[in-house]
């Protein structure tokens, strides 16, 4: 029991992990907080969705969602977010609400207000350990993950790309200044940013075998308070907060579950974390890593 | 062809005119220093020149070629480097990290070279060693730039600079804020760039740093370019002088504190031999 939960919240916290490093390294890069990265989840999640109908694959069904949510992700910052950046803070991110509200019922309009299943089969083996069952879905999710992770971490401390990144980051001006095409720096991120949150809705999808139209809503809110809780625009933090929320929500709702609902669990969980260290677990900016 | 050409450069921030109809022309390889009292626009006509503000008329050629109107990426990539007037360098990265972004900045255009393992990198390692060493910076090479002191960073800021191999170098006030004991390393540094064949263009406050440092010098005042010359001309320049008058007068008194440790007159390097001291 109490390692399958902690299974279990490993997993919903590697996942909440993977949509919130998206919206991080976007705060980190525009310092806007973009609530249409919740969108590009749901949108990874249907088009996952319809490369799995047409392919029974659902590693194409991943790669599929990722794509188009990237590309979503490139026009949305090009021709939105970047072009009303100097009017400060708030504007872009009353746009990315509305953005985000649009694609919900876009959503809605395409493939209906229903739950569409994807019953993809995985192929990896049931794993026990310790007696406790570590499904398929669960394995993979554990493993894109851990693969995402580790790639950031490789790209953001050890290559030349992720030394632009830091440096645009931190001083747009002064990198301008030295070269670098803060534009195309930019764009890139938000390619990885969308398409993270599109790998995360795609696994979603897998894990609870349902899409729906208002699958982002719950994680909107959820991923601001954690990026928040990890520091606003640390990676490491990021995704140090998320496991933790996933883990105390599926623990909590284990134990008490009876008493609150799951989600209220977890932002219970935040607020008090949040009232007793205000500036995040880990407060520190995405070029502090 | 000289190098840069300034042509009419007009820069008007609502009624204010903050630099009017400026000329002037640097060679390739001359030091050239911009000196003038505190808001006659001397960074405003940096900024223009790195691109970093639009003038009003007038335009700026780089061996030939209008660079007016481009983005800073855009003049920092046809080789203009410049340091800022307060440092700026990406705090939370090291000294070593800071140099070698700007190393090998030619490979950040290319998405799939700049993902290499950055210590595949040879030579962009060895320019950044090359650069910490006459910089002085090997010590601190694996500090965060946020914990260095002033004269540091000033360093850090040359090196920078100096990393993405510009054909003009572009120094704002590099010795601000610095005492005697920063200012004679700082000096050494931006005198050796000249051995190095960069061609530098300074703007500085301390008039007696630039006029030791300057093949030749521009005076700006309100605005307006008031003499150019050679520095030991510009020394005894009665426009200059008054211009100076009641803000820094001292600074054009013999022996000033900046060039500490060198005489007024004969400077090193053998250049404006024989004339006397100062005015």
């Amino acid at each position: 029991m109490l390692l399958a939960n902690l299974v279990e919240g490993m997993t919903i916290g590697s996942l909440y992990a993977l949509m919130a490093l998206g919206l991080s390294l976007v705060y980190g890069i525009l310092r806007v907080l973009d609530i249409a990265n919740a969108g590009a989840y749901t949108l990874g999640a249907y088009v996952g969705v319809l490369t799995w109908r047409l392919t029974s694959s659902w590693w194409l069904a991943l790669l599929a969602g990722a794509a188009v949510a990237s590309g979503l992700g490139w026009l949305l910052q090009r021709h939105l977010y970047v072009p009303i950046l100097a009017s400060g803070p708030i504007v872009p991110l009353i746009a990315s609400i509305g953005v985000f509200t649009a694609l919900e019922e876009a959503y809605r309009l395409l493939f209906g207000p229903y739950i569409l299943k994807l019953p993809a089969r995985i192929p990896l083996p049931t794993v026990r350990i310790a007696g406790t069952v570590v499904s398929g879905v669960q394995l993979l999710v554990l493993m894109v993950a851990v693969a995402a992770f580790a790639g950031i971490a490789l790209l953001l401390d050890r290559t030349r790309t992720g030394l632009a990144w830091r440096a645009t980051a931190q001083d747009r001006e002064t990198a301008e200044a030295m070269g670098i095409d803060v534009g195309a720096v930019t764009g890139r991120i938000f390619l990885l940013g969308y398409a993270l949150a599109a790998a995360a809705g795609v696994l979603v999808a897998i894990h609870y075998n349902a899409v729906s139209p208002t699958m982002g809503d719950m994680p909107a809110y959820k991923m601001l308070a954690i990026i928040v809780l990890g520091g606003l625009g640390s990676p490491f933090g990021t995704v140090a907060a998320s496991l933790l929320i996933g883990l105390v929500e599926t623990f909590v709702a284990a134990y008490v579950g009876f008493l609150l609902p799951r989600d209220a669990i977890a932002f219970a969980a935040l607020i008090l974390i949040l009232l007793l260290r205000p500036q995040g677990l880990f407060a520190r900016g995405v070029a502090a890593r | 062809m000289p190098l840069l050409e300034v042509e009419g450069v007009t820069v008007r921030f609502r009624g204010l005119t903050a630099v009017e109809d400026v000329s002037f022309q640097v060679e390739e390889g001359e030091f050239v220093a911009i000196i003038g009292p505190n808001g006659a626009g001397k960074t405003t006509l940096f900024n223009v020149i790195a691109g970093s503000q639009r003038p009003s008329r007038g335009r700026v050629r780089l061996g030939g070629r209008i660079i007016t109107g481009l983005s800073p990426a855009e003049v920092s990539r046809l080789g203009v480097g410049r340091t800022f007037q307060i440092a700026r360098p990406f705090g939370s990265l090291t000294v070593r990290e800071n140099i070698l972004l700007a190393a090998g900045r030619e490979q950040l255009g290319r998405a799939w070279a700049s993902l290499r393992l950055r210590h595949h990198d040879r030579a962009a390692a060895r320019a950044t060693e090359l650069l910490l060493r006459r910089t002085g910076l090997e010590a601190v090479a694996e500090k965060r730039a946020s914990e260095l002191n002033v004269g540091e960073l000033r360093r850090l800021e040359i090196a920078r600079a100096m990393a993405g191999r510009p054909r003009l170098l572009l120094l704002d006030e590099p010795a601000a804020g610095l005492g005697v004991d920063g200012i004679l390393p700082l000096r050494g540094i931006i005198g050796d760039l000249r051995g190095q064949g960069v061609t530098v263009l300074l703007v500085e406050h301390h008039v007696g740093f630039a006029l030791s440092l300057a093949d030749r010098v521009v005076v700006l005042d309100q605005g307006r370019v008031i003499a150019v010359g050679l520095p030991d001309q510009i020394r005894r320049d009665p426009r200059v002088i008054r211009a100076y008058l009641g803000e820094e007068e001292q600074e054009l008194e013999p022996a000033p504190a900046p060039p500490a440790g060198e005489a007024p007159g004969p400077r090193e390097g053998g250049r404006a031999e024989g004339v006397g001291g100062l005015a």
